[in-house]
């Protein structure tokens, strides 16, 4: 066959190659930053790309953003640290092209990233990242679908109050997230609660004996113990104050939903009962559409009720996808403004970025719940909702002595 | 009360603690280098310590983990020593700190990447060895109790091989002359190898009996290297006494800064001891100058 007829037979060939929307349409990338890895919160991140990734095969599913282009996820591994998190946002930034980043779950990581964010125009949202500053800076790319710390300790700092628990004691880490934590609930203790007496420690991170902190606690005699660690600190304090008698005879409140995941019992077994925690999705709660339909897909594929970070990074891509088609573009000026135009089906609500007064700016807020374990191995779908009481479900309750 | 609860604390912790000291000073001794991937070997002896349990010997039998723990990391000591460290003492190697100091960094980097990589980067929790008990004013975890007493245990035995069989005697030789210790006949390779592996066994000792407290994560062992090394720089490194008492100084400065100061800044006050000690007395509590003829 010679060159010119081996031309002519491919010519047709390579115009329909090159005109089809359907292959020359490039996927649109998402980046999803989530530590996937220790000392990062390693189980938070699995879940939460579990969720984003459902949310991309849905989208795709239903013939993708912009006119038929694919949702591509681009998963990076924060381990939790800003500097690794720097790089992958950079990486997500720069090699791939990715529109708007989601996933993010430390508050530290967010911190350093939201400036490359700025400086790159690509939205980044924090999926778990609760740190007053993230969203009070008033910056342009960042966006959050999450509580925020002031919220979270002044629910908390009420439902000390009305336990009538005078006594609080506070541990934490030294990370974004620990030290807000300490800040602002000393700032809810003044406001709200003047007779409330809080005591607060900050823990280096990397820090695996904590007996010492806990021994300093269990004399100061708390009425109650607020249990600030994220991820590995969170188990190590909850299993060091059993040891030595502070928990459960003192009752503890976890900040965060860890003890909702089922590696929850397999680290501490009954260490872990009676333990209060927070927590923003409960399986009695009316969820949209959208989140009905994942919850059923997700409980058919994994086995399992949905964890909150895996909703929450389910809804960010759905809602992306949803601002990318309102937008007609995926040029990130274009993203931000329907993002802030937009009104989005989130998982248990519609989800709206307003831009308000401080750190409520491109700012979405879950219901917050105080849920508690009654018992060893008790299955998350069993735990009642005792607090705010007008959403309790059943009563809190303090252990029996042992 | 709480100062005599904290002193016991400390004394408890800086015990365990020492172990790991006599680890990393013992390969120095012998081997004249530091370990410094010391802390993923007390991770392995976690995690293997985590599977024996889990899958093979039960909850109530952690005790006969243990050694297993231990012989499996001292033959992965053994691999090491003799695939990749060696080199340096046969091979003419002129920068051989250098080479010690990158070739223990990387396996640092590969062990802590491998546990990843195989057992996920989730922590797990071994069952508890014991019921919580309370020692003198301390109400302390059963675990912790377990540990000290083996750790005692184990540097008894420690102590018993080094000063009277002939193994120890010839480690003992081998500590103070390398090249004096060959003219009585003795392969200090071979030495170089026992010493490496009994080392990390230490270690992963360590891990295995702080397995159920401290949990089994791939970033385990960062604290305890740390935690060693400081031991030794105040206990004196090649010094195995002062690898014992160091650990027990330590525990107890710890301790009294977290009563008269604040426990939140717990790990400052055994560097306040250790720079205090390389100013005054820069060969630590039991070392020696350096020797060279």
């Amino acid at each position: 066959m010679t060159g010119r007829v081996r031309f002519a037979l491919l010519a047709p060939l390579l115009v329909i190659g090159l005109t089809s929307p359907a292959l020359a349409q490039k996927p649109v990338k998402i980046g999803v930053l989530t530590p996937l890895s220790p000392p990062g919160d390693a189980a938070a991140g699995q879940f939460i790309a579990r969720g984003a990734k459902m949310g991309a095969d849905d989208v795709n599913a239903r013939g993708g953003v912009l006119g038929g282009r694919k949702i591509e996820l681009v998963v990076e591994d924060d381990s939790g640290t800003p500097e690794k998190g720097a790089a992958g946002f950079r990486k997500l930034a720069t090699q791939d092209q990715a529109v708007a980043v989601v996933g993010q779950f430390h508050s530290s990581v967010m911190t350093a990233v939201q400036a490359l964010a700025e400086q790159f125009k690509v939205p980044v949202f924090s999926t778990q990242a609760s740190a007053r500053q993230i969203t009070e800076q008033h910056l342009t790319y960042t966006f959050r679908t999450h509580v925020i710390d002031p919220d979270r300790c002044q629910m908390w700092t009420r439902w000390v109050k009305e336990r009538g628990f005078k006594r609080a004691a506070l541990i934490t880490e030294n990370t974004d997230y620990g030290v807000g934590l300490v800040e602002e609930t000393k700032k809810a203790f003044a406001s709200m609660y003047p007779g409330g007496e809080l005591k607060t420690i900050i823990f280096d991170r990397a820090v695996v004996d904590l007996t010492p902190q806990l021994l300093e606690i269990k004399n100061w005699k708390p009425d109650v113990l607020l249990n600030g660690g994220i991820g590995t600190p969170m188990y190590l304090i909850t299993k060091q104050a059993y040891d030595i008698g502070l928990h459960p005879a003192v009752p503890m409140l976890i900040s965060y939903d860890a003890p909702s995941r089922p590696e929850y019992w397999k680290t501490l077994g009954e260490k872990g009962t009676w333990a209060s925690f927070i927590v923003y999705y409960h399986p009695t709660m009316k969820l949209t559409a959208r989140g009905e339909a994942f919850r059923k897909k997700y409980m058919a594929e994994f086995k399992e009720d949905p964890i909150y970070g895996a909703l929450n990074g389910y809804a960010q891509v759905q809602l992306l996808a949803d601002a990318l088609n309102a937008a007609k573009s995926d040029k990130s000026d274009d993203l931000v403004k329907a993002l802030l135009a937009g009104k989005f089906e989130g998982w248990n609500g519609t989800i709206s970025f307003t831009r308000g007064e401080g750190p409520y700016w491109q700012q979405w807020t879950p219901p917050m719940l105080v849920t508690q374990y009654t018992r060893t191995e008790m299955p998350f779908t069993e735990v009642k909702i005792v607090y705010p009481s007008e959403l309790k479900t059943g009563d809190w309750m303090p252990a029996p002595k042992r | 009360m709480l100062l005599s609860q904290y002193v016991l604390s400390g004394v408890v912790i800086g015990v365990i603690y020492s172990l790991m000291a006599l680890g990393i000073t013992f390969i120095y001794s012998i081997m004249k280098m530091i370990n410094w991937g010391m802390g993923e070997f007390y991770m392995i002896g976690s995690y293997v310590q985590y599977a024996l349990i889990v899958s093979l010997f039960g909850p109530r039998q952690w005790y006969l983990a243990l050694p297993v723990a231990m012989a499996a990391v001292f033959l992965l000591g053994l691999v090491v020593q003799r695939l990749l460290l060696r080199p340096m003492f046969v091979g003419g190697i002129e920068r051989r700190d250098e080479y010690a100091t990158v070739i223990t960094i990387a396996l640092m980097v590969l062990f802590r990447n491998l546990a990843i990589v195989l057992g996920g980067p989730n922590q797990y929790a071994p069952p508890d060895y014991a019921r919580p008990v309370t020692l003198g004013t301390l109400p302390i975890s059963g675990n912790r109790f377990v540990a000290l007493i083996s750790t005692l245990v184990l540097l008894g035995l420690f102590y018993l091989v080094i000063k009277r069989t002939w193994v120890g005697r010839a480690l003992r030789g081998a500590a103070q002359n390398r090249v004096g210790i060959q003219t009585a006949g003795i392969d200090v390779l071979r030495l170089d190898m026992l010493a490496f592996g009994v080392g990390v066994a230490l270690a992963a000792a360590a891990g295995a009996l702080l397995a159920p407290d401290f949990l089994v994560y791939p970033e385990n062992g960062a604290i305890s290297t740390f935690k060693g090394f400081e031991i030794i720089v105040i206990g004196g490194l090649g010094s195995i006494l002062g690898s014992i008492v160091g650990g027990v100084l330590l525990g107890v400065i710890e301790a009294l800064g977290s009563v008269f100061v604040s426990s939140a800044y717990k790990d400052l006050y055994g560097f306040l001891l250790l720079i205090a000690l390389l100013v005054f007395r820069p060969t630590g509590l039991f070392g020696e100058r350096e020797r060279s003829v």
